[in-house]
């Protein structure tokens, strides 16, 4: 709660250019800023049950069915080897495109044991999200966090082995630094990140 | 045993022997060679998936390996990239640069690029020896490192180029003063920079001109401290032969086989062979190996300037080829596994040579061992085969010896039996054909002995006119001795004149060809009967040549050709028989004599009977002129006499009519009827007829074709004999008919017949029931002849006592014109 205050009070432009409905949070934002706008932790957390609905989809109804059909497997390299791009990866490519398509937001999944070191937490804030959800996994870490003049809104989703696939890739995998998850461990985490200015 | 002896031309020898041994050189040597072709394409083709399998296994180890080398490069690289003083240094930067009041840091941008490119010592120092420069000096030294971390030293060596940018791509901070100032444009940059994003960019292999070496560049982005966007770029040129030759260089197998990276243009990053920077030599090679896949391919060259089959085993490295050039799309590095084919098919080469060396050695080995079994074989089956020669001529004495204990002693055993069975068989045979040589000679001596009494001289000759057998009477006729006629030409020995040679050689001739004997004994009825014929005229004569007779000395001989039988194989035999006709045509010749003057007698008396009637008469007459005084009644005689003159006249003239020679030897349509009555006429002048009723059934008849006289003489004669018969008195019935073209003619009379003994013998010549004088016996001989040779028949019925029934026929002259006959009178 201290971080929505902060943003508000900080930024009461940024909420009139939100669009969204009046929210029972807001009433404590009314006197200094309009009525309409939206919460950045709403917006995250819509991006986020979007994505992670989306992967769901994917993983199960894609990857798993095809699996279990033996029509095709997902694989890391999955370009050479003819196969289906990891959940992990379709994800990362599309916050890729995402960022690519310069709309500001953007996306990542990022890990305390990352397989690749691009995918360690970038910021205190993701690190201390990441170590915050050994105790509890299922609450969103958020803050402000700046890059020189710049701030953002992070918010840091947990983000758990939901398939055999994502425990066998990364227990076995050469570079992977944690070689014992299992289902459903929350393997890292996911980061919104939405600029503020 | 006498095998030697055996002629070479004896196919069964030599070519069982020879076929045993081909027999069994061909039953090893056809899977022997199969085998081994079969071997020889089966080893090439396993060597061939083995090696390639295991290339391609090499292949994508050597990729994970270099993926993994590449990736570690880049892990460490990365670490310069997020380091937070950096990070922080290229943020401010970054504020600086995008601060929309600032154009006083753009401004100042300008104249640090100017200088830099001047080589201003103080811009120089600026770059390379800023905090993030010194950060980067320290990284590239080892200082900025943990302990475990460190940069290897060949990674050291290797790096040729390490500097950042800011986010514009400007130069940010560099180890040396090589690097360009501004690189915004460069490719590299912003495929790193990425519109913000950022993304690990690995160059494709260029030859660097400041480094003067081929190199490859490892760019990272330098993101802001939340990685949220891109704040610089960290590029890093590698010389890439320096840098991957420790990895591929000691992958070496055999002589030639090794490990090289390509990327996808087919340009070596590193080969121990081939050096760094040049394109695969056969470029048809590039898209087969370049394939997302791990694989391997059986290829016409090796890429190495090497042609013949080569085997290659490749693999993408799949890490590293993500980021080559930005994406994979626009190209991956390879590993490319190679062994020159000599090398590789040495093996089965080898293999080959000694199996060849081997293949021979057991064909020299099948060859003996072919050659001893084929003379265990062939040699019992010669003595077989000889002494089935020896039984073939019955010179075998001994039982054949053969103790091979199988078919072929079975076989001898056999063949002891067979002899022994022919043996007794040929002794049955010898006393037979003793017996039935015997009885040949016999035969033969008696066929002898009959030929010899037989008075008909008989020559037998064969095909070439040689003489095989003569009999007494022909050596007598001949005037041969035996040794003289034998195997001697027929014609040598014939004293005859060429006229007749050339008859008996052409009447041989025609018998050769099986010609039929009909025309000879066509010639020997034509011959007396015309002889015969007293009223016909002198017809010229028939050659002697064609009458088959032969003249030798002084004899006349007819002479006959027949075939004789012959054996199966040899030529043709043929028979000449002489007969001695000398007696017999002198004979003839009386008989026409005799013939000629009975008839004339004949003739001579019926004219004076038939003359002297009015010459009794006109004497008569004129006497009882002499006396009578009226001269009326003298006119009366003397009309009389004239009377009767007239009709000795009409005599005269019909008998000169009978008798006239035959003007012409022409046969002409001939009216039946008209001569039957001049017949007739003629017959009863000559005989007495004072009681002779003469009753005639006449029917209009075409004509016959025929000499008249001849045909009358014919009729006279039957006519003749029937009035004879009747003694001059009683019933003569004369009738003709025609029926279908036939003519036939009735003379009936109602004498007292024939007596059966005699009918059958009333037209043999001579035959007669009267007295001596009264008749020649050739009468009715005479007639059936003229008959027949005017194509008709003649028969005599006679039931007893009840007359004659002569029954001419003749042929009717279907295409001939009735017109008159010229012989008849008036």
């Amino acid at each position: 709660m201290y971080s929505i205050l902060a943003i508000f009070r900080a930024w009461p432009l940024w909420l009139a250019l939100v669009l969204a409905c009046a929210s029972t949070y807001s009433l404590q934002a009314k006197d200094v800023a309009p009525p309409a706008g939206i919460s950045p932790e709403k917006v995250a957390d819509y991006v986020h049950a979007v994505l992670d609905a989306d992967r769901t989809i994917y993983t199960n109804q894609v990857v798993n069915r095809m699996q279990a059909k033996g029509i095709v497997s997902a694989a890391e390299h999955w370009e050479q080897e003819n196969a289906l791009p990891l959940p992990a990866q379709f994800l990362q490519h599309s916050g890729k495109l995402v960022a690519e398509a310069g709309r500001g937001i953007r996306y990542r999944l990022i890990s305390l044991w990352p397989v690749y070191q691009r995918n360690a937490p970038a910021t205190d804030l993701e690190r201390r999200a990441l170590e915050s959800f050994a105790q509890t996994p299922d609450r969103p870490f958020t803050g402000i966090v700046t890059s020189g003049r710049k701030q953002y809104f992070q918010a840091v989703y947990s983000d758990r082995a939901i398939s055999a696939a994502c425990v066998k890739c990364h227990n076995s995998h050469p570079l992977s630094p944690k070689r014992d998850f299992a289902l459903n461990d929350v393997m890292g985490g996911m980061t919104i990140t939405i600029p503020l200015d | 045993m006498t095998i030697t002896s055996l002629p070479l031309s004896n196919a069964l020898g030599w070519g069982l022997k020879r076929k045993l041994i081909v027999s069994m050189l061909l039953v090893g040597v056809v899977p022997l060679l199969l085998g081994l072709g079969m071997a020889f394409l089966q080893g090439s083709k396993e060597i061939q998936v083995v090696s390639g399998e295991s290339f391609q296994a090499l292949a994508t180890e050597a990729a994970r390996k270099l993926d993994l080398l590449v990736s570690e490069e880049v892990a460490r690289t990365s670490r310069i990239a997020i380091h937070p003083d950096i990070v922080r240094e290229l943020e401010h930067r970054r504020d600086l640069l995008q601060a929309p009041e600032n154009t006083s840091a753009r401004m100042s941008l300008a104249q640090q690029r100017a200088r830099w490119e001047a080589r201003d010592p103080a811009a120089v120092k600026a770059i390379n020896e800023n905090p993030t420069a010194l950060l980067l000096q320290g990284f590239y030294a080892g200082s900025q490192n943990v302990p475990d971390q460190l940069l290897p030293q060949v990674v050291r060596a290797a790096t040729k180029k390490l500097f950042v940018t800011d986010v514009q791509g400007n130069l940010f901070a560099a180890l040396s003063a090589k690097p360009k100032f501004v690189h915004a444009d460069s490719l590299w940059w912003k495929g790193t920079f990425n519109k913000g994003v950022g993304q690990l960019f690995i160059e494709d292999l260029h030859f660097d001109d400041d480094a003067n070496t081929y190199v490859f560049s490892i760019s990272l982005p330098i993101m802001d401290s939340l990685r949220y966007e891109v704040v610089g770029v960290l590029h890093r040129v590698i010389d890439a032969k320096e840098f991957f030759s420790p990895a591929t260089h000691p992958i070496r197998f055999g002589k030639t086989g090794h490990v090289m990276l390509i990327d996808s243009r087919g340009i070596v990053l590193s080969c121990p062979i081939l050096p760094t920077g040049v394109r695969l030599s056969d470029p048809s090679l590039i898209p087969h190996v370049t394939v997302r896949q791990p694989g391997w391919v059986t290829a016409d060259s090796d890429g190495h300037g090497g042609q013949g089959t080569a085997i290659i085993g490749f693999a993408p490295l799949p890490e590293t080829s993500r980021a080559t050039n930005g994406t994979l799309e626009k190209g991956a590095w390879h590993t490319f596994v190679w062994q020159s084919s000599d090398e590789l098919f040495a093996p089965i080469r080898h293999l080959m040579f000694w199996m060849g060396i081997l293949a021979l050695l057991a064909l020299g080995l099948l060859a003996t061992l072919g050659y001893l079994a084929a003379s265990r074989i062939v040699t019992p089956v010669r003595r077989l085969q000889e002494a089935a020669r020896l039984i073939g001529r019955g010179e075998l004495r001994e039982p054949i010896q053969i103790h091979t204990g199988d078919e072929l002693e079975e076989l001898a055993v056999e063949f002891n039996r067979m002899h022994a069975q022919l043996e007794a068989a040929f002794a049955g045979l010898n006393t037979q054909v003793e017996e039935k040589t015997q009885e040949v000679e016999y035969l033969q001596k008696s066929t002898d002995q009959v030929l010899d009494a037989v008075t008909t001289p008989i020559i037998m000759i064969d095909q070439q006119g040689r003489i095989q057998y003569m009999n007494r009477a022909s050596r007598e006729v001949l005037d041969t001795k035996e040794s003289d006629w034998s195997a001697r030409p027929l014609f040598d020995l014939l004293q005859i004149d060429h006229g007749h040679r050339e008859a008996l050689q052409r009447d041989l001739r025609l018998v050769e060809q099986g010609a039929p004997k009909e025309s000879s004994l066509f010639d020997r009825e034509r011959g007396p009967k015309e002889a015969r014929d007293p009223l016909a005229p002198t017809l010229s004569h028939t050659s002697p040549s064609s009458r088959h007779e032969l003249l030798i000395g002084t004899h006349l001989y007819h002479y006959e050709w027949f075939p004789l039988e012959s054996r199966s194989g040899a030529g043709k035999r043929f028979g000449l028989v002489l007969r001695d006709t000398t007696d017999e045509s002198r004979l003839q010749d009386q008989l026409i004599q005799a013939e000629k003057s009975g008839s004339l007698n004949v003739l001579t008396a019926g004219i004076g009977h038939e003359l002297n009637n009015p010459l009794f008469g006109i004497l008569g007459l004129g006497e009882a002129i002499q006396e009578e005084g009226d001269l009326a009644r003298a006119k009366g005689y003397a009309q009389d006499i004239v009377g009767h003159g007239r009709k000795m006249a009409a005599i005269i003239r019909d008998f000169t009519g009978v008798a006239a020679r035959e003007s012409k030897n022409q046969r002409v349509p001939v009216d039946v009827t008209a001569q039957l009555e001049q017949a007739l006429a003629i017959v009863q002048t000559s005989h007495d007829c004072l009681g002779l009723n003469v009753q005639k059934h006449y029917v209009t008849l075409p004509p016959v074709t025929a000499l008249p006289d001849q045909l009358r003489l014919a009729f006279i004669n039957i006519l003749t004999n029937a009035i004879q018969a009747m003694r001059g008195r009683g019933d003569l019935w004369l009738s003709t008919e025609e029926q279908g073209g036939v003519i036939t003619i009735k003379i009936r009379d109602n004498g007292p017949g024939i007596p059966k003994q005699h009918l059958g013998k009333v037209f043999d010549p001579f035959f007669t029931t009267k007295g001596q004088g009264e008749g020649s016996g050739l009468g009715l001989t005479v007639a059936q002849r003229l008959i027949k040779k005017f194509g008709g028949e003649i028969r005599l019925e006679s039931p007893e006592k009840q007359g004659t029934t002569c029954v001419i026929t003749l042929p009717a002259d279907k295409a001939g014109v009735r017109k008159e006959e010229p012989c008849i009178p008036s």
